[in-house]
């Protein structure tokens, strides 16, 4: 392999990971939800592209660096997320329905009033943070005058990165060691025995569907500073989070992470090698293989791995 | 049920008695253009030059005494959508010209009801060649065609840069594969070598693996077409990648619009684009349209901007034309236009294959200091070029 195509599959993987990790952290936050109340919820990307606003407000008019925002955006958006499952999804779970999935379809209009809010309150403008470090990367030949190959390193895309990766660090503290973590995970197991066992149930998809809601929004202002918003930018981020919730196994965080990184991977190497208009052919290809091939996605893969099944 | 069946019979009464007396002393014309969606910010700036110009031909006494009384309706860039609002506008409205709507994909949704039902159509600013090619008798285009967009970047080419290989990057719509088909056939033409031509997805995120591969091939030009946040997104990333090129070049739209500037900083510096108008052209009207919408809005407008100012203009010259306004009225008024507008030289013609289409002077312009400069041709030069482009590292 000549230096120039190892230099290509370098910078290729590199940018590939990268995507994959931000692509993880939009992803968890609806594994969690759809693990423990068992819908999916459609209103995910609306939830970013909230967040993404709040980085933005913050941004122009108080001049808030938008990765610091994460601390206000995720706040807000666990309480967005609280509020809507307690004065909207609950409500309808109580309801006995034609349709068995009425809260899956709530959640389709709460995305539609979120985009048409933002539509009204911002218009359709295209808005951008323009951060001093927007363009800023470190390359291969200035930290290492002889070096072979031309490596770049975006700045703004590492700094993402890493957040994304401690976000998901502290989420799975949370899951593991704490008591609201712990019966999080036991309804998400066994509804029933978690119910036996005293955990207040209807609780917890409150508290997840917040804690959704935040990972979503933090997803959002790491967003910000690579990307630009608009109100119906929802959608694709939507889409991109139902893949790799399928991807992973339906509720498994770890399946999450290594779902968004093989779909990142994934789309990066198409882009180099296949072209990158067939980047969302790609995507739904493994949508459609994964549901029928390993219908349980990486987790059950996982799973079976670990019990020598 | 009773009250329903009240209710409608007086919506109908209603309605029927309104509509001939709001159109006794106005002109109705309800643009289609999209409003939110991807699309929304050049449908803004459609619509405010639609509004300067309706104001400015309602100041001097409207149409044949006449005021015109515009309206919008949003499409979305959605070309299903902007086919329901034009079917309503002809067959409930019965309003006998249409003047709008944007992305290609829409305008040949609308073409092709306008031309059913033998309604003269206005394209503004929608470039793919086929709509004014299909032997419609109702569509006239005002813009220029995508296979002429680029012909001053391409003279500017041939005579400049003489460039030996060069990457074509297009969006995937209508606009950006006509864009790249024309490009790579006048690459044939000024005998550069096209080492790579790629698609990319609208709405994409990370560009730099296919930019790795750009960098890989090292061409001499670098040439995309894209609407507006991809042309920003590209131009940022190869800055981070490093890519130097003689020349980094882009097809109008997305790269001839302030918010390329101010979105893309320092790396849209020395881009070249193709246009088809800027505000710094020597036709009548044109800066002062171009003053006016600036001292409004704080920004200069795009072509877009210019082609809706102008084809109010148009649409108004050919009402007052008209024998009556009848749709055939209009339609052979329209055919008959030779107007100068701030747009530049109006005409509709047929030639090359084309039908009811204005040839207008292309240009290309270039980045210098965080400004649009004319750099070609050389007679609407504001600026001298700057070519080759320094490299990344020297730009430090």
């Amino acid at each position: 392999m000549s230096s120039v195509n190892l230099e290509v599959l370098l910078q290729t993987l590199i940018s590939g990971v990268l995507l994959g990790g931000l692509y993880a952290l939009i992803a968890l936050g609806m594994t969690i939800i759809m693990g423990v109340m068992k819908i999916i919820n459609l209103a995910h990307g609306e939830l970013m592209m909230v967040g993404m606003y709040i980085a933005f407000v913050l941004f122009s008019w108080l001049h808030i660096d938008p990765y610091l925002s994460v601390f206000i955006a995720a706040p807000a958006l666990f309480v967005l997320g609280v509020g809507l499952q307690k004065f909207l999804i609950n409500p309808v779970m109580k309801v006995d329905a034609i349709l068995p999935e009425n809260q899956v379809i709530l959640t389709v209009g709460i995305g539609m009033v979120l985009a048409n809010l933002a539509t009204i309150i911002f218009q359709s403008d295209y808005l951008q943070t323009p951060v001093s470090y927007a363009t800023k990367a470190w390359y291969l030949t200035d930290l290492w005058k002889g070096a072979p190959l031309e490596l770049s390193l975006s700045f703004p895309w590492s700094v993402s990165f890493t957040i994304a990766v401690l976000i998901t660090a502290c989420l799975w503290f949370f899951l593991a060691k704490t008591d609201t973590g712990k019966s999080i995970r036991a309804t998400a197991q066994d509804l029933d025995a978690a119910l036996l066992m005293g955990v207040n149930v209807e609780r917890m998809r409150v508290i997840t569907f917040g804690l959704g809601s935040a990972l979503v929004g933090a997803a959002g202002c790491l967003f910000i500073p690579i990307y630009y918003i608009y109100p119906d930018i929802g959608g694709q981020f939507t889409l991109i989070s139902f893949v790799i919730t399928i991807l992973g196994g339906l509720g498994s965080t770890v399946g999450a992470i290594l779902g968004g990184l093989i779909l990142g991977l994934f789309e990066s190497l198409t882009a180099t090698y296949i072209g990158m208009g067939w980047a969302p052919v790609g995507r739904f290809m493994i949508f459609v293989a994964v549901l029928i091939f390993i219908p349980g996605g990486v987790a059950s893969l996982l799973r079976s791995r670990k019990f020598g099944k | 049920m009773k009250h329903l069946s009240l209710a409608t019979v007086f919506l109908f009464l209603f309605s029927v008695c309104a509509m001939p007396v709001l159109a006794a002393d106005t002109f109705d014309l309800v643009i289609p253009l999209p409003l939110t969606g991807k699309q929304a910010k050049f449908g803004e700036i459609m619509k405010r030059s639609y509004e300067m110009a309706a104001e400015e031909i309602n100041a001097k006494g409207g149409v044949k005494g006449k005021k015109l009384a515009l309206s919008f309706e949003d499409s979305a860039g959605k070309p299903e959508t902007a086919r329901a609002i034009v079917e309503k506008l002809i067959d409930v409205k019965k309003q006998p010209v249409i003047v709008g709507e944007y992305t290609s994909a829409c305008a040949k949704a609308v073409a092709a009801v306008a031309e059913e039902r033998k309604t003269p159509y206005l394209v503004v600013a929608s470039a793919d060649d086929a709509i004014t090619k299909q032997n419609y008798k109702y569509v006239f285009r005002q813009n220029q065609v995508n296979d002429h967009y680029a012909d001053a970047f391409t003279s500017f080419l041939k005579e400049v840069v003489k460039p030996k290989t060069m990457a074509i990057l297009y969006e995937s719509s209508a606009f950006g594969t006509s864009g790249s088909e024309a490009m790579e056939r006048d690459a044939k033409k000024i005998g550069a070598q096209v080492v790579l031509n790629e698609k990319f997805e609208t709405g994409a995120i990370d560009f730099k693996p296919l930019l790795s591969k750009v960098k890989a091939a090292q061409p001499e030009v670098i040439y995309s077409v894209s609407y507006a946040n991809e042309a920003q997104l590209l131009m940022k990333q190869i800055k981070e990648l490093r890519i130097d090129a003689k020349l980094f070049a882009g097809g109008a739209a997305g790269f001839a619009i302030p918010e390329f500037i101010e979105g893309a900083k320092d790396a849209s510096e020395y881009v070249v684009s193709a246009t088809l108008w800027t505000p710094q052209l020597k036709y009548p009207g044109t800066k002062e349209f171009a003053e006016k919408y600036k001292a409004k809005h704080k920004d200069y407008p795009s072509y877009h901007g210019a082609s809706a100012y102008a084809a109010i203009y148009v649409t108004a010259d050919a009402l007052t034309r008209a024998k009556d306004w009848t749709q055939d009225g209009i339609r052979d008024a329209l055919k008959a236009t030779d107007l100068k507008t701030a747009f530049g030289p109006v005409k509709f013609e047929d030639k090359e294959g084309y039908q009811n289409q204005n040839f207008a002077e292309t240009l290309a312009i270039q980045v210098q200091k965080g400004e649009f400069e004319t750099i070609w041709p050389k007679n609407h030069a504001s600026k001298p070029y700057v070519y080759p482009v320094p490299s990344w590292k020297e730009r430090r």
